[in-house]
Order: C-alpha cells, then structure tokens, then sequence
C-alpha cells in the first residue's frame, strides 16, 4: 500500500461484513474514479457523490448492456450516482460471497425496468432487446415474453412478482456463477 | 441446457490441453462438446497405443531376430511368427499379439461406456427443457464477462439460441395450419428429395467399388481412399443444400443429415468388402496377387488415416480462409448469402468417428495406427480450433448438448462393432503364409489352443471350466446387467436428490403464498 494511509472507523467496516482486504480494494478503485473529488480519509463520512457516468466507465461495467439498471438499483439517488457506500454495496451483492436470495432480490430489481415491484411484459421485453441487441423480431421478442411468463408467472396475474422470479431463480443452477462480477 | 457442458468438463477424466474451451461455448454449446470428444479420442489412442507398444511392439524390438530388418514396424507383415528365448523366460509374440488385439478392442469399449455413462440422461433426471427460456432470460447473461467482442459474441449466442427454440415453435405451429394440398405437395417432395440423396449415395459407394478393383498398379494406389475421402467431402454438402428444400424442423433436419453422413461408415464397409473379394478369390494363389493381405488391409487402412488429415487440412487451407477472405472485403449481395463458414458439429463429428473406426479396423493390421492416429487428432484438435476462431460465425442451428456426449458414444460404438467385426473375421480366416506371426497356421485364432496345451493340466481344466458355455454365459450376461443396474443407479441417485432440492423449495414457496392470503 505504500504511503497511501486510509483511515475507516470500525464501524463503517463492520456494516459491510466484508474482509479489510476487499474493502480497501473497493475503497481504491472507487477513489480512482475521480482522485480529485474523493478525500482519503473517510472517517466523518463525507457526502460525496460520483456520476454515473464515471460508474459506467469501469471497465468491468462499461460493455454491460445492463450497466445503467445496475447503477440505478444500487444508487441512493435512484439515477446511478453513487456513494461510496452504494458502490460498495454493488461489488459486494456482485461478488461470490453474496448469497443467493440477496443476489435474487438485487437481479428482481435490475430487471424491473419501470420500478413498479413487477417484472411486467414491458420489463421483459427491454431485457429481451438488451440480451440480444434488438435482433429480434417483434414477433419473436412477444413469442419469448409469452413463453417466460408462461413459465414463471406463477399466480397467473400476468407479471412476475419478486416470489415468481425468486422461485425460478433457485432452480437455475448456473444463476450463482453468471450474477457475478470479479473485482 | 448448456450447463450440461460444466458437467461434461469436470467428469470427463482428460489430460488437460491448453485450450480455452469456455470461448467455443459462444459458437453454440455443441462446439464445446465436440472439441471434449476430439481430447477424449486423443487419449484413448494415447493409451491403446500404450498397451500396443508394451506388449507387441517393445518385446520385438527387444527380441529381434536377424533376417527381418528390411520391413519396418508398422505392418503386420513384420512381426515374429514364434517364440522369442530370451533371458530365463520366453515370450509368445502370436499370442501375444492376437490377445492385444482382443484387450485393445475391449479397453476402447470400456472407456466408451464410462464416458457414455457419466453423461447426463436427459429423461432420469426429468423435464429439462422446462423452464428453458426464463432461465436464459435471467440467467443467461454473464455479468462477469468484459469487453465489447465478448459482450457481442454473447448476444450473438443467446440471440441464436432463442431463435433455435423460436423456430421449432413456428414450424410446430406452421405444420399443423397446413392445407391438405400443401401436405400433398410437400410430402412428394420429400420422397422426391430422399430418392435423389439415396442415389447421389449410391453413385459415390460405386465409384468407390471401381476405384477399390482398379487400384492395383503403384499409380492407382491412392485411389480409393481419395475417391472415399472425395465422397464424404461432397455428399453431405448436397445434402444440406437439399435439406431446406424439405422444411423439416431444425431437430430433424439435423438428425438426418447424421443418418446421410452414416455414409461415411458404409464406404469403409465398401472397401473392406473389395478388399475381401480379393482376398477370398478362388483362383491360385499366384494369380491373386495378395500374398500378404493382412499387410494390404493394413496399408489400406493407414492411407486413410493420413488422406483424411490431409483433406481436412487442404479444406481448411484452401476452402476456410479465402472464404472468409472473400466474405469479409466483398460486400455484395452473393458473399451474403453464402456468408462466413460455419461450424457444423455433427459432420465433424461424424468425421471424427469415422477416422477412429478405420484406425480400430485397421490397428490389427498396422500396430503403430493409434500412435499415428494420436498426433492426427492432436494436429486436428489444433487446426480446427484454429478455424473455428478465425472462419467461423455462430451456428444458426445449435446442436442441443445434453444429449450429446451420450450419442457420440453411441456412433462410437457402432465404428467399435464394426472394427470388433472386421478383427473376428479376420482371426477366423486362413492367415497368409509369407509374412505375419500367424503364418503357418490354419487360422490366428490356433495359436490359443496350442499355447493352452502347453500348460500344466490342472491350468488347462480350470481354463476350459471357465470357458466353458456353462460358465461364461451367465457369467457374461450377469455381469452386462450389473453394469447396466450400476449406471442406472447412478443417475437414479442423482435425480433424487435434485427432486428433494426442488420439493423443498416448492414447499417454501407454497408455505409463502399461503402466508400472503
């Protein structure tokens, strides 16, 4: 670490239950963002607040054609600006500690595009156009939509509430390892 | 359905090239399965090779008589026909070759069954194809992966795998709204289509036929394999230009055109049927002009091997790369339709089934063939990686994964059947009298019976108990349904415990729902 002293309280490292090590890690490359506008010393909480567009320049975020939900779910702010304590709450929910139910809560929410608690036919088809790059057809991206409430929606109410998304979620085995980003 | 994949990649016990394979998955999930298959074979040759060299091919070398040093080891033709003395113990080289032969066949048919069994059974573990979409849908995108080619190629994937189950859906719904006219219509095509194909078939088995009879001076020699190596190159081409035409859904298209490529298996049919013709003629031997068949067979067999290396490389070298030289710096309208290649994971299969056939049928013959063969699929392994990353585009019909592992152990042993058919004819027959451990004696399989009465008495009788029709029989079939009950076992366990899993997530579920009413 060199000459770089950074200063946490206790408190702030407990409320993440993440090791020291990974949150200065986190702690740096957060600051290498925007060097000029966050202080190394962290110990009065400083109200500071980086872009989204710095959010959206890292290079683990920037081909991530969900980047800009991400930011969003995980901002204060509700528009992808982010504290410190936002981004560090991302890479964590990101990384392979992160358990499975939170990973479902935070994905449910990514997906929900119009912030309405429901993944909606709306919500699937943006998902749709982002997954695929808008290749499909209309009448394609309706046939998949039909077919995935189909097989998730499982009070029938034509929308997939967080206990539809979670019950599918906890049978896809391979859901752990793709919901996640290395730092 | 991909992550069938993960599985197959941490059963499959393989000598790990460096190879990432995690890129081939882009290309569709059948691409990764090939190139596990083409290490599977690369080993198993490795090993038969092995098994070969220490007990025929060392014991040779080591108890070489003079006379001989002018052949080299690669035919059959070279090999002692007695005892070596040596040391304190003498060592049979008939019998020793004949029981290596026997082993060889059986260890391939050992491995073949294991890595047939440690793939996943699509039907003992349940509907899998049941929450397919949403789980591509949510879960499909690796939120880990970076850079913009590997976000593109992704999209590509999943664009491309949901167009494969789009598409089934549609010819589903388009076959079932079709007037009685257009059933007419499309049905005589169809037979139309199937009379054409079996008939472009029937044209190259002939030449092949011709070619095999013809080839008796030295210039003629290459013929037949290049005739056979030309027939497969070109039948399966006009197939799949054929196939469009007859609006089969994707999955039946594909299985076709297997059954189309199966031709590959009957060339070698073909010419192991000339080869015998010539053998078992009824002339003088003078007149026959084989004095050492086992040798031809073998010789036969090893050119082959080596036309089909060099046609897969001289395709790739001249067909692949200015393909897609072509493609990529001319933009009209014939480069796209014709577009970049693609890498069509049965027919290369098929191929790869195909070369290990003729090296099982021709192994007996020409001892050093699996060597050979290992540094063929170890070169192709390479050049198709190559090919694959630099010419290819993403298959539009992905082939489904799951079932894959398990059906090419299936065609695997069809080759095994046919080889193991081709080695038990060939012990039952009368050897050649010039060359060969063999010679001498009325047939291969003689050098069993002379070896056992060389035994002790006590030997022989418990030998013959276990021989015997009253022992082996029952023994054989008990042990071919233990090995069956096992397996079955295994993939019975498995899906119990993935029922438990999901009975109690569905309970908590429920509990849940309850609660909210």
């Amino acid at each position: 670490m060199g000459n770089k002293q950074t200063i946490f309280t206790a408190q702030q490292l407990d409320a993440y239950q993440v090791s020291d090590h990974v949150y200065s890690i986190l702690f740096y490359r957060y600051r290498d963002l925007a060097p000029q506008l966050v202080p190394l010393d962290y110990t009065n909480n400083p109200d500071v607040k980086l872009p989204y567009e710095l959010i959206g320049s890292m290079p683990e975020l920037k081909d991530n054609p969900f980047r800009q939900r991400i930011a969003e779910v995980f901002s204060e702010d509700g528009e992808g600006n982010m504290t410190l304590n936002d981004f560090l709450d991302m890479f964590s929910v990101l990384s392979e500690m992160a358990p499975r139910d939170l990973k479902a809560y935070y994905a449910f929410k990514i997906y929900d595009f119009n912030n309405d608690d429901f993944i909606c036919k709306s919500d699937l088809e943006k998902t749709l156009n982002k997954l695929t790059r808008n290749e499909l057809t209309e009448e394609e991206v309706r046939m998949v939509c039909e077919k995935v409430l189909d097989e998730a929606d499982l009070d029938n109410d034509g929308r997939l509430s967080l206990d539809d998304f979670q019950h599918m979620i906890l049978r896809a085995p391979e859901f752990l390892s793709t919901f996640h980003i290395r730092i | 359905d991909e992550d069938s994949d993960d599985g197959t990649t941490r059963d499959l016990r393989a000598i790990p090239l460096p190879m990432a394979l995690k890129r081939a998955v882009n290309f569709g999930g059948g691409v990764q399965s090939y190139f596990l298959f083409l290490r599977f074979l690369v080993v198993l040759n490795f090993f038969s090779f092995l098994l070969i060299a220490g007990f025929v091919i060392i014991p040779s070398i080591v108890f070489r008589s003079v006379g001989f040093i002018e052949y080299t080891y690669l035919f059959y033709g070279y090999y002692n026909n007695t005892m070596v003395e040596g040391m304190n113990f003498s060592y049979n080289i008939p019998l020793a070759y004949l029981s290596t032969a026997a082993f060889y066949l059986l260890f391939c048919l050992v491995c073949i069954i294991a890595m047939g069994t440690t793939a996943r059974v699509v039907v003992a573990t349940g509907d899998s194809s049941e929450g397919n979409y949403s789980m591509l849908v949510f879960t499909g995108w690796d939120f880990g992966s970076n850079g913009n080619q590997a976000t593109k190629l992704k999209q590509q994937n999943i664009y491309y795998r949901l167009q494969v189950d789009l598409e089934e859906e549609m010819i589903k719904k388009k076959s079932s709204a079709l007037t009685q006219r257009q059933k007419v219509c499309l049905y005589s095509a169809r037979v139309v289509l199937f009379t054409l194909t079996l008939g472009f078939i029937g044209a190259a088995l002939t030449g092949i036929f011709f070619a095999t009879n013809f080839s008796q001076g030295l210039l003629y020699e290459y013929l037949p394999s290049i005739v056979i190596t030309g027939a497969n190159f070109i039948v399966p081409l006009l197939n799949d230009q054929i196939a469009p035409f007859e609006q089969y859904s994707p999955s039946v298209t594909v299985v076709l055109a297997l059954l189309a490529v199966v031709l590959r298996l009957v060339s070698l049919v073909i010419l192991l049927y000339t080869l015998w013709r010539q053998i078992t003629c009824d002339e003088t031997p003078d007149e026959c002009a084989l004095c050492c068949w086992e040798t031809r067979v073998g010789q036969e067999m090893y050119k082959l091997t080596l036309f089909d290396l060099i046609v897969n490389i001289a395709v790739l070298m001249l067909v692949e790369f200015p393909r897609r030289m072509i493609v990529d710096n001319w933009h009209n309208k014939l480069t796209q339709w014709v577009g970049r290649q693609e890498f069509v994971v049965p027919y290369n299969v098929l191929g790869l089934v195909y070369g290990q056939t003729v090296v099982w049928t021709g192994a007996f013959f020409c001892p050093l063939l699996p060597l050979i063969n290992t540094f063929k699929f170890i070169i192709l392994f390479y050049t198709k990686r190559i090919t694959l990353f630099s010419n290819c585009r993403p298959a539009v019909k992905t082939f489904r994964s799951t079932t894959s592992s398990f059906f090419f152990s299936g065609i695997l042993l069809l080759g095994l059947t046919l080889a193991s058919v081709v080695m038990i004819y060939s012990v039952a027959i009368h050897p050649s009298m010039a060359c060969g451990p063999f010679r001498f004696l009325t047939s291969m399989w003689d050098v069993v019976p002379k070896s056992i009465s060389k035994l002790s008495q006590t030997t022989r009788e418990f030998l013959f108990f276990l021989g015997s029709q009253s022992f082996s029989i029952p023994l054989f079939v008990l042990s071919l349904i233990l090995c069956y009950i096992v397996a079955l076992a295994t993939v019975y366990k498995k899906s119990v415990t993935l029922l438990k899993t999901q009975l109690k997530l569905d309970k908590q579920f429920l509990v849940r729902q309850i609660g909210r009413l």
